[in-house]
């Protein structure tokens, strides 16, 4: 896959010579069932609220909630769509953010370890999260969303570009 | 290890890599007063518990006053027993040993604990003397590793002379020297091994081991810190000023209304305030820097001493601050990251490398750093990027679009790329320049909001080890931070490629043991000034 089937995001976030690779549609749904967690109990104990208050104004309530639910329906696919990394040569990039947009760029001989990491949740929607580490605490580059065989070929990939271009600190 | 150890029975294979910790030979224990010294801490600690949760004790004592206070006092002897006690019996089971390759230590009563620092890994060298410690001559050496907070090993006590030979060797050993063939660890005076205690061993003079196999590094002092301008410089810092001024307002309507409850409005603040000067105060006195071919040497503090060599290339990045009050002196704070020194309150007194630097001084600061900035005229890039603002100087700033994302200090943000680094700008009032060296660099990143993405605008990041230096450049260009994103992580690939390697003095073809006889090894390359006192 390339970046055409990415949403249009322009310079700078958007290197020339890159191909992205998007992360896994998959993550949409995981992400949405988390979210229901939150949102579903929260609706209905609002609706719950305005039936025994009996107020009218009270169903502005459950209308608010489900305008919250409308809105992350509609948010998390597009964030989902703006997650991807790609792999160059010398460095892994990684890129997220619709609102605030973050572009990282980590060299493999920078890497000192990689996580991979999967919960039931995960498990079941069949996606784990790859995380690099450096030294530096602030790299934040996660990807979240990847099929487990691309996962495992990620972590096996970073591991070894990483102790071919080993460096200290 | 003590003298009768080596020669003889031990062969000259000793100290070539181990295998595992049945290899390793030529444990030592810590100093035997370390009991005493570590055992006030227990009883320090116990003590100010039980202060801090009974309000109620002092009225206690203040009902019946006879056998409440022979209890007290029973308790704290008790309590004292067993602190004594127990560093008696963890004094016992802590040895050392320091190979070749690493350092060893041993220790834990219950849970037993063997760490083992390689030297090529070692970031910093610190002798740390407690005021205790200090005044019975002994000190505390702590091996830094880039391993987070906890990661180092600390040798706690060591006398002081043990210590500084221990911190010589340490260092010519993490620099890629070797010991001469068949010389053993520099033995510790009084110190007794820990199989076969020569009872004869702690009773040894007190002088240097005339054999210790590695001289301590010629030193070259490069600046002082006079007590004056740093106590006109803490009372010139932070909230200090506000605070004086708040409290003599605060003064003054108390005297003329006639109510003193005022002013204890103000105690905590004040409390807060007076804890700030004391600590900067306390660091940074007596504050020195010198060169060696070990590295930077930094000597402080006034009630606890500490010497601290970070050898080359050990410092990721370094920034200068200045706060609006130190504008008219031109004064500088300087600190560094340095990978082992981690975060938090102990990494604000170890990543200091000037306190309050006049501008030649921050210059110096700097070049102890990094020697070769990476222009012709060092000095001139450094002056612009104190005082330069917009595109001056060969910096590139912020775009005028950026005025409406931060009004103040929108023309400061900038960034200038040397041959050797990167220096970034910032902050009106608040001024800071911060510098990192192509091969430090970590990761990099951009950043672009809501806003910024509007007025075209992105933020470059460069992540650097923990510490206090974290460089950032707000809103440049769009299209300028994404370029630097690529030129800077092709110039830190490069960079990388040609850095020095770990082991420092490997890169200017030391002698190694294949090409030496048994003399012990020159100081090194780097420029040695009269060699130095050493403490």
């Amino acid at each position: 896959m390339t970046s055409d089937a990415l949403p249009a995001i322009r310079e700078p976030f958007d290197p020339s010579d890159v191909t992205w690779t998007p992360v896994s549609r998959k993550l949409v749904g995981a992400r949405l069932t988390v979210a229901a967690f939150f949102v579903v109990p929260l609706l209905l104990l609002a609706v719950a609220g305005a039936i025994a208050g009996g107020d009218a104004w009270l169903w502005s309530l459950p209308a608010l909630v489900v305008l919250l639910g409308l809105w992350i329906v509609w948010l998390v696919p597009r964030q989902v769509g703006a997650m991807a990394y790609a792999e160059r040569a010398d460095d892994l990039l990684v890129r997220h953010g619709i609102m605030v947009r973050s572009l990282v760029v980590v060299p493999y001989g920078r890497m000192q370890y990689v996580d991979v990491n999967a919960g039931p949740l995960a498990r079941k929607f069949g996606i784990a999260t790859v995380q690099l580490h450096t030294a530096a605490p602030a790299t934040s580059a996660a990807i979240d969303g990847l099929p487990p065989h691309e996962a495992a070929r990620l972590r096996d990939r970073m591991a070894s570009r990483g102790e071919a271009r080993l460096a200290g600190l | 290890m003590t003298e009768q150890l080596p020669g003889t029975h031990v062969p000259p294979v000793e100290h070539e890599p181990v295998g595992g910790p049945d290899a390793i030979t030529g444990w030592r224990r810590m100093h035997p007063v370390t009991p005493a010294l570590k055992g006030w801490r227990i009883l320090a600690v116990v003590v100010g518990v039980v202060v801090i949760q009974s309000e109620n004790l002092r009225d206690a004592i203040d009902l019946r006053h006879g056998k409440t206070w022979l209890a007290l006092i029973g308790a704290i002897v008790v309590v004292a027993i067993v602190g004594f006690a127990y560093s008696s019996l963890a004094w016992r089971v802590t040895r050392f040993a320091v190979t070749d390759e690493a350092v060893h230590l041993r220790t834990g009563l219950l849970f037993r604990q063997q760490r083992q620092a390689r030297l090529d890994r070692l970031q910093a060298v610190d002798v740390v003397q407690p005021l205790l410690a200090r005044l019975v001559g002994l000190s505390e050496l702590k091996i830094e590793t880039a391993g987070g907070d906890g990661s180092g090993v600390s040798l706690a006590f060591l006398r002081e002379a043990d210590a500084e030979v221990l911190r010589s060797e340490l260092l010519a050993l993490a620099a890629g020297l070797r010991r001469p063939t068949g010389a053993p660890a520099a033995p510790l005076s009084g110190q007794g091994a820990v199989a076969d205690v020569d009872p004869g061993s702690s009773t040894l003079p007190d002088a240097l081991p005339a054999h210790a196999p590695f001289d301590a590094a010629p030193e070259r002092e490069v600046y002082e810190l006079p007590m004056p301008r740093l106590v006109v410089a803490t009372l010139r810092s932070g909230a200090v000023p506000v605070l004086v001024l708040v409290a003599a307002g605060l003064v003054t309507a108390a005297a003329l209304s006639g109510d003193i409850g005022v002013i204890f409005v103000m105690l905590p603040a004040v409390f807060g305030g007076a804890a700030f000067v004391w600590n900067r105060v306390n660091q940074g006195a007596n504050f020195r820097a010198a060169i060696s071919p070990d590295g930077i040497r930094l000597r402080h503090g006034l009630t606890e001493n500490r010497a601290q060599t970070v050898p080359p290339g050990r410092v990721q990045a370094i920034r200068l601050s200045q706060t609006p009050l130190w504008r008219g002196k031109d004064w500088w704070r300087v600190e560094i990251n340095v990978a082992g020194y981690g975060q938090g309150n102990e990494a604000q007194r170890d990543t200091v490398l000037h306190p309050v630097a006049t501008r030649g001084e921050a210059m110096t600061a700097l070049w102890l750093v990094l020697p070769d900035l990476g222009v012709e005229d060092p000095v001139a890039l450094v002056d612009a990027a104190l005082d330069s603002s917009g595109n001056d100087a060969g910096f590139t700033g912020a775009p005028r679009s950026a005025r409406w994302v931060d009004p103040v200090g929108w023309r400061r943000h900038g960034f200038r790329v040397t041959d050797r680094a990167l220096v970034t700008r910032s902050g009106r009032f608040w001024r800071q320049i911060d510098v990192v060296p192509h091969e430090r660099t970590q990761s990099l990143a951009i950043e672009q909001g809501a806003l910024q993405r509007r007025l075209g605008l992105a933020s470059f990041v460069l992540h650097s080890t923990p510490g206090p230096v974290a460089p950032r450049v707000r809103h440049l260009a769009a299209e300028v931070a994404a370029e630097l994103l690529d030129e800077q992580s092709a110039r830190a690939r490069t960079a990388r490629a040609t850095a020095t390697p770990e082991q420092w003095m490997r890169a200017v073809g030391v002698p190694t043991p294949a090409d030496r006889s048994g003399s012990a090894p020159p100081a090194g390359p780097v420029e040695p000034g009269p060699p130095g006192p050493s403490a």
